[in-house]
């Protein structure tokens, strides 16, 4: 279980952190036009087994359209449709336990502001 | 079957229709070569996201007559500078007229998904040929490394060209490919930036923003209570009949801190000084993409033998100035004309594609990335700019034109106080010889 060699988890100051106001992320996400490729994901785990032992999961908050989420069962879920290709996770993963495509030709995000 | 027959062949393959791509087509069809603009999108600009402000000087480098050319640019940003945002002020340090107002503007503020469109367009109209709705997914080389064409994710979808100028964008993953770049960029280096497209009536813009018409516009970088201390920067622009707010922050200090970027774009929303300006307007538009702020030393290497690197895929950003859009367009054309003197003398091999590099070196984006090598790592360990120094100037403005029926010198002290308890003078001293040092490049 090979660990970004520069990942540190550091603390906000809880009043600090209480600035942050909750955001609901659907309505934010309506305002996306997207071209969803229902047969092919671009994104999945890798190795569920490595999310489980991660004690971080940066994925559950870093991503800006919120893709990622835990399940009932405490498994990562992938909401691939809502992926904007901006590739934090990618890169972000401190385990790189994130499978990483564009898609296919066409498909995904389409801005229409930009 | 002589496969070699049917292959569908171009003197140049360029892969990404954005700022770099559309360039680096233009250049080489105006000069007569069959190329093949290959965008993965349902069309130019789909697929991108910034600010932000486009730059003239870049487009008039490709284009003299551009504006006849009805670019779909929202307003001339007529004022441009800095606001630094306390704990409830805010401070606004910003240029107006002069030079900014001075002949052609300087630059426009700018929706990426119609601007790329247009400027997919001025390359077609010189000849390029757009492949829309295709993704290139590896190359085709010969033993030897030479890349001489693309694979696409379309049946048969092989495409083959000596030269292929690789304008893919933030995640380089065909530039990896060629070996070109050995890693992904860290995570440190990376600013998730995410925005959102606010509409608003033109009149209610101009009378927020202190603007006399639809021909005057911002363009502001926000600092301070932005990105709760951290590494980052907030942004507004006034286009046309919307606004684009948004901010940057390091992807590495989402990921450690465990921020959800839209709860830090909402809160920088909701400031007591922002909240009024978007107050009333509706959502249009939300989205993130990342930026290469690394600079020089995350830079790949330019170039192997037939193909070439060009825009946020070699991570031509600079930080500081918000530079990145002109520094694509202009590596763009140098990519072209690269391709064009290969072709001049029918030799695609690494020492002809070192032309590229070479005029690089010439041009302002080198340069400008070697003189801001420093810069993010300046940022990263200095996060009282962010911080400590918009709020001390909020606090120091507010103390000094308040009357508190007290004697001044009291005030001066109380004012430095308000200094000295967050950063030693000495301390305070260094961060600005730091930030000189970074931005001279010493």
């Amino acid at each position: 279980m090979k660990r970004n060699d520069g990942f540190e988890a550091k603390e906000l100051p809880a009043a600090l952190r209480e600035t942050l106001p909750d955001v609901y992320v659907d309505d934010l996400l309506v305002s996306i036009k997207y071209f969803i490729d229902e047969e092919h994901p671009h994104l999945w785990i890798e190795d569920h087994a490595i999310c489980a032992r991660c004690q971080y999961k940066p994925c559950l908050d870093f991503c800006p359209v919120n893709v990622y989420t835990l399940a009932h069962d405490g498994k990562i879920q992938v909401a691939y449709q809502a992926c904007v290709e901006c590739g934090s996770c990618r890169v972000g993963c401190p385990y790189g336990n994130i499978s990483w495509q564009l898609p296919r030709g066409g498909y995904g995000v389409a801005y229409k502001f930009g | 079957m002589n496969t070699t027959d049917e292959r569908i062949r171009f003197d140049v393959i360029v892969v990404g229709a954005g700022l770099a791509g559309s360039a680096a087509a233009m250049v080489a069809a105006r000069a007569g070569l069959d190329v093949a603009l290959i965008e993965r999108g349902q069309k130019p600009g789909g697929k991108n996201y910034f600010g932000g402000a486009i730059y003239t000087h870049a487009i008039a480098e490709l284009l003299p007559d551009f504006m006849s050319r009805r670019p779909p640019f929202e307003r001339p940003v007529t004022e441009a500078g800095f606001w630094f945002l306390g704990a409830d002020g805010l401070t606004r340090v910003t240029v107006q007229g002069g030079k900014l107002a001075d002949g052609t503007p300087d630059a426009y503020t700018t929706l990426r998904a119609p601007f790329d469109l247009w400027w997919a367009e001025q390359a077609q109209k010189e000849g390029a040929f757009l492949i829309p709705k295709t993704t290139v997914v590896d190359f085709i080389r010969e033993p030897d490394g030479q890349v001489v064409g693309v694979k696409t994710d379309r049946p048969q979808g092989e495409l083959y060209a000596p030269v292929v100028i690789i304008c893919e964008g933030v995640n380089n993953l065909l530039t990896q490919k060629l070996g070109l770049s050995e890693h992904d960029l860290e995570p440190a280096h990376l600013a998730l930036g995410i925005k959102q497209v606010i509409a608003l009536p033109p009149e209610t813009i101009n009378a927020r923003f202190g603007l006399p018409d639809g021909d005057h516009g911002l363009a502001a970088s926000v600092l301070g209570n932005v990105s709760l201390g951290l590494p980052g920067m907030g942004f507004v622009y006034t286009n046309s009949k919307t606004l684009s707010v948004g901010l940057g922050v390091m992807l590495a200090t989402l990921a450690e801190y465990k921020l959800k970027p839209y709860e830090v774009l909402e809160r920088y929303l909701k400031h007591p000084a922002i909240a009024p300006l978007v107050a009333g307007g509706q959502l249009l538009e939300y989205g993130g993409h990342l930026i290469p702020e690394g600079g020089y030393h995350d830079m790949p290497k330019l170039y192997t033998g037939g193909a070439l690197v060009a825009g946020d895929a070699a991570a031509m950003v600079n930080a500081l100035h918000w530079e990145g859009t002109n520094m694509a367009i202009i590596a763009g054309k140098l990519a072209g004309e690269t391709a064009l003197e290969a072709h001049g003398r029918s030799d695609f091999s690494q020492r002809v594609m070192a032309g590229y590099a070479e005029r690089l070196k010439q041009s302002f984006i080198l340069q400008d990335l070697k003189q801001y090598r420093r810069f993010s790592q300046f940022l990263d360990t200095h996060p009282e700019f962010m911080d400590i120094y918009p709020t001390f100037l909020n606090d120091a403005l507010g103390d000094f034109f308040t009357a508190y029926g007290r004697p001044k010198k009291e005030l001066f002290k109380g004012i430095l106080g308000s200094l000295t308890r967050r950063r030693s003078l000495l301390g305070a001293a260094g961060d600005l010889i730091s930030m000189g040092r970074a931005v001279l490049g010493w």
